[in-house]
C-alpha cells in the first residue's frame, strides 16, 4: 500500500494553510471562469498561469491552485447552462436538457444544488480511479522507449479532435503548424533554426504567450464581432429546498455518471463532451419510462454532470502519467508544469512524488470545497455573472496583458501576443482547432527529442519506429483515431443534436 | 455555399510548407560533421505532413464561415490597435493611465456608455495597480506619475 502512503504524505502537502488558501481562491475564481459563457477552462486556466507566476508561488502551490480552477470551470460551466439554457462550454450542453426545465418550474436552486452533488461525486470517484490508475500506468509507462513515446506523441494528437471532431485533416494541419513554431530557436545541438536573426527568437517562443493570445485576445475580438457585450439578460435563483431524500435519489445517477465519465477521459479521444452524453443516455436508458426527462428530471442533471466531471478528473490520467494531455485543459495545465521545469510523465511519479501526489490530493479537496462553496455561495456566483461582458471582457484582456508583461517586462511578448490572438482569430473563422496547435508547441521538443534518439540508435533507420509489438500497437490506435470521426463522428454528432433537439 | 476559405487557407499553408522545408535544407551543417539525424530531419517530416494536409484542404474544402463587414471589420480593427496601442504606452504613459484608455476604448466600442466605460477603466487601473504594487510586490510602470514618487 505505499500508494496509501504517498497519498497521506499528499495530503500533508495539499492542507498545508497556504496551499489550502490558494486552492480556495483557484476553485472560487475557476467556478466564475467556468460560468462567463465563451471564457472556458482552457482560457481560463491559460489568463491565471502568468499570475501563478508573478506571485512566485512554488510549484506545488501554483498547480494546487490552478488544478482547483481546473476543477472549479467545470463547476461553474452548468450556471449559466441551468439558469440561461446556454451552457458554458461544450460539456455543459447535457445539463441544459434538465436544468432548464428545472429551473423554469421554479427549481433552479435544486437544480444547482444537485449538479453540485453530482458533479463531487464524479469527481471523487474519477479522482479514487486516478489514484488507482495512475500509479499503475506511470509503471507501465516506464518500459517505453523512444520509439514508443514518438508514436504515442503522435497518438495523441490523432486523438485530441476527438471521435466526435470535425475534421480531423484540421487536426493534422494545426498539429504540424503547432510543432513547426516549437522548432523555431536553437536546437539541442546549437543550430538556430527559423530565427531569422531576431534575438527574441532565440530562444523560441514562449507558450504561455502563445496560449493567453490564441485563447483571451481571439476570444475578445470573437465577442466584438458577435455584438454579445450586453450580456445575456437577468438571471433569478429561488430559496433553495432540497430533502435528504431527493439527494438519495440522484445519487445512483451520479455513481453511473461518475464511472462512466472517468473512463471516457481517460481514453484518449473522447474526453468530457462524450463523458456527459453518454451520461446522460445511460440514464435515460437505465431509468426509463419512470423518468420525465427532458422535462426537469434532477437525475438528467446529475447523469451528465457527474459524467462531465468524472471525465475532467479522468483526463488528468494520461497528462499525469504520460505527460501526454487529452483535452485543452489538461494541455494546459501542461504548460504550466512544463514551464515549472517538472518534465511530467513517469518519471515525475518517482522525481516529484509531493507534487504528484499533493496534486492529488489537492483535486479531493478542490472538490470538496467547492461542494461547500458552491451550495452558500451559488447567489454570488448568478449576481457576479450578472455584470455584461462590455465590462468583464475588457478587464480581463487587460489582466492577461499584464500577466504577460510583469513575466519579462518585455513588449516584445505582448505584440507577440496580439499577433498569436490575431492568428487565432482567423484559425477559429477557418475552423481549425487551436488546442492542437498548443500541444505542438508544449510537445514540439520532445517529440523530436525522441524521434532524433530512435533514429540515432538504429543509425538512421526509419522502421526503428515501429519496431515493438507496443510501438506498433500505438500507431494503429493513432491511425484508427484519426479515421474513426469519418465513419463514427457523423452518427455520433446527429444523435447528440437529437437528443438536444429532442428535449426542446 | 462557397468554399474560398478553406482553398485560399490551403494555398497559404502548402507555400509555408515548402517555404519551411526548404529552410530546413538550408541549416548550416552543425559541428562534428553531418550525421544521419540532424536539426533538418524533424523540420523536414513537418513540411511533409503540412504539405499534405494543406493539399487535402485545396481539394476537399469545408464550407466558408461568414465573414464579418463593414461596421464590424471597423470595430475589430479598432480593438487590435488599441491593443497595440496599449503595449505602446505602456511605458511612457504609465499603468494606470494606458489601462484606463485602453479598458475605457474596449468597454465603450463594445457598447458601454462612454462615461461608464471610462470609470470603468480608471478604477480597474487603480485597483490592479494597487494589487500589484502593495499586495504582489510587483512594480508596474508608473509612467507620468512617477513625479509623485519621489515627494
Amino acid at each position: 500500500m505505499e500508494t496509501l502512503g504517498y497519498l497521506i504524505d499528499g495530503f500533508g502537502v495539499a492542507l498545508a494553510p497556504h496551499n489550502l488558501m490558494f486552492a480556495l481562491i483557484g476553485a472560487f475564481l475557476g467556478t466564475l471562469i467556468g460560468a462567463l459563457p465563451g471564457l472556458g477552462p482552457a482560457n481560463g486556466v491559460a489568463i491565471l498561469i502568468p499570475l501563478a507566476f508573478t506571485l512566485g508561488l512554488p510549484p506545488e502551490t501554483a498547480l494546487i491552485m490552478l488544478t482547483s480552477v481546473y476543477a472549479g470551470a467545470m463547476y461553474g460551466g452548468r450556471i449559466s447552462s441551468i439558469l440561461l439554457n446556454i451552457p458554458g462550454d461544450e460539456p455543459a450542453m447535457m445539463t441544459c436538457l434538465d436544468g432548464y426545465p428545472m429551473a423554469q418550474k421554479g427549481k433552479a436552486a435544486e437544480a444547482l444544488a444537485i449538479s453540485a452533488i453530482a458533479s463531487f461525486m464524479g469527481s471523487l470517484i474519477a479522482t479514487i480511479g486516478l489514484i488507482l490508475l495512475a500509479p499503475l500506468l506511470a509503471k507501465f509507462a516506464l518500459t517505453f522507449g523512444p520509439a514508443e513515446y514518438f508514436a504515442l506523441f503522435v497518438l495523441a494528437f490523432a486523438t485530441l479532435g476527438g471521435i466526435t471532431g470535425k475534421n480531423p485533416i484540421k487536426t493534422v494541419l494545426a498539429a504540424a503548424l503547432g510543432l513547426m513554431i516549437a522548432t523555431v530557436g536553437i536546437d539541442s545541438t546549437g543550430t538556430q533554426r527559423y530565427t531569422f536573426g531576431v534575438l527574441e527568437l532565440y530562444e523560441g517562443v514562449d507558450f504561455i504567450i502563445a496560449i493567453v493570445g490564441l485563447f483571451a485576445i481571439s476570444e475578445l475580438l470573437f465577442f466584438i464581432e458577435d455584438r454579445a457585450g450586453g450580456g445575456k439578460g437577468p438571471m433569478k435563483v429561488n430559496k433553495l429546498t432540497l430533502s435528504f431524500k431527493e439527494v438519495r435519489e440522484i445519487m445512483p445517477s451520479s455513481i453511473r455518471g461518475g464511472i462512466l465519465g472517468f473512463i471516457a477521459g481517460v481514453l484518449p479521444g473522447a474526453g468530457a463532451s462524450l463523458g456527459s452524453f453518454i451520461g446522460y443516455t445511460l440514464e435515460k436508458k437505465v431509468v426509463g419510462k419512470k423518468g420525465y426527462f427532458g422535462e426537469g428530471d434532477p437525475r438528467g442533471v446529475a447523469g451528465p454532470e457527474a459524467g462531465n466531471n468524472g471525465a475532467s478528473s479522468g483526463a488528468l490520467v494520461p497528462m499525469l502519467t504520460l505527460g501526454v494531455p487529452g483535452s485543452g485543459t489538461t494541455a494546459v495545465l501542461l504548460a504550466l508544469l512544463i514551464s515549472m521545469n517538472i518534465t511530467p510523465g513517469p518519471l515525475m511519479f518517482t522525481q516529484n512524488a509531493d507534487i504528484v501526489w499533493g496534486v492529488i490530493a489537492a483535486l479531493l479537496i478542490g472538490n470538496f470545497l467547492l461542494l461547500l462553496l458552491n451550495i452558500p455561495l451559488v447567489g454570488i456566483f448568478v449576481k457576479l455573472l450578472s455584470v455584461p461582458p462590455k465590462y468583464l471582457l475588457p478587464i480581463v484582456t487587460m489582466v492577461a496583458f499584464v500577466g504577460i508583461y510583469s513575466i519579462s517586462n518585455s513588449a516584445f511578448d505582448l505584440y507577440f501576443m496580439v499577433a498569436f490572438g490575431v492568428f487565432g482569430y482567423f484559425l477559429r473563422k477557418l475552423e481549425i482547432p487551436m488546442v492542437p496547435i498548443i500541444l505542438g508547441l508544449l510537445l514540439g521538443p520532445e517529440m523530436e527529442k525522441n524521434l532524433r534518439h530512435t533514429l540515432d540508435i538504429a543509425d538512421g533507420d526509419w522502421t526503428a519506429l515501429w519496431d515493438s509489438g507496443l510501438a506498433i500497437g500505438l500507431w494503429v490506435v493513432a491511425f484508427v483515431g484519426l479515421v474513426l470521426p469519418y465513419i463514427v463522428g457523423p452518427i455520433l454528432r446527429r444523435r447528440m443534436n437529437a437528443t438536444q433537439q429532442g428535449a426542446e | 455555399m462557397t468554399q474560398r476559405n478553406d482553398r485560399l487557407c490551403g494555398v497559404l499553408l502548402l507555400v509555408l510548407a515548402v517555404a519551411y522545408g526548404w529552410g530546413a535544407t538550408q541549416f548550416p551543417e552543425p559541428f562534428g560533421g553531418a550525421e544521419s539525424v540532424g536539426p533538418e530531419t524533424f523540420p523536414k517530416v513537418l513540411a511533409v505532413v503540412l504539405a499534405l494536409s494543406s493539399l487535402y484542404l485545396i481539394v476537399k474544402p469545408d464550407p466558408d464561415n461568414a465573414w464579418p463587414k463593414g461596421r464590424i471589420v471597423l470595430e475589430l480593427v479598432i480593438a487590435v490597435a488599441v491593443l497595440i496601442a496599449y503595449t505602446l504606452l505602456l511605458q511612457p504613459l504609465g499603468f494606470i493611465i494606458s489601462t484606463l484608455l485602453a479598458v475605457g476604448t474596449l468597454c465603450w466600442r463594445m457598447g458601454a456608455a462612454p462615461m461608464r466605460a471610462y470609470m470603468t477603466g480608471a478604477v480597474a487601473g487603480v485597483v490592479v495597480y494597487l494589487l500589484f504594487t502593495y499586495a504582489l510586490n510587483l512594480a508596474l510602470p508608473l509612467g507620468v506619475f512617477s513625479v509623485l514618487e519621489g515627494s
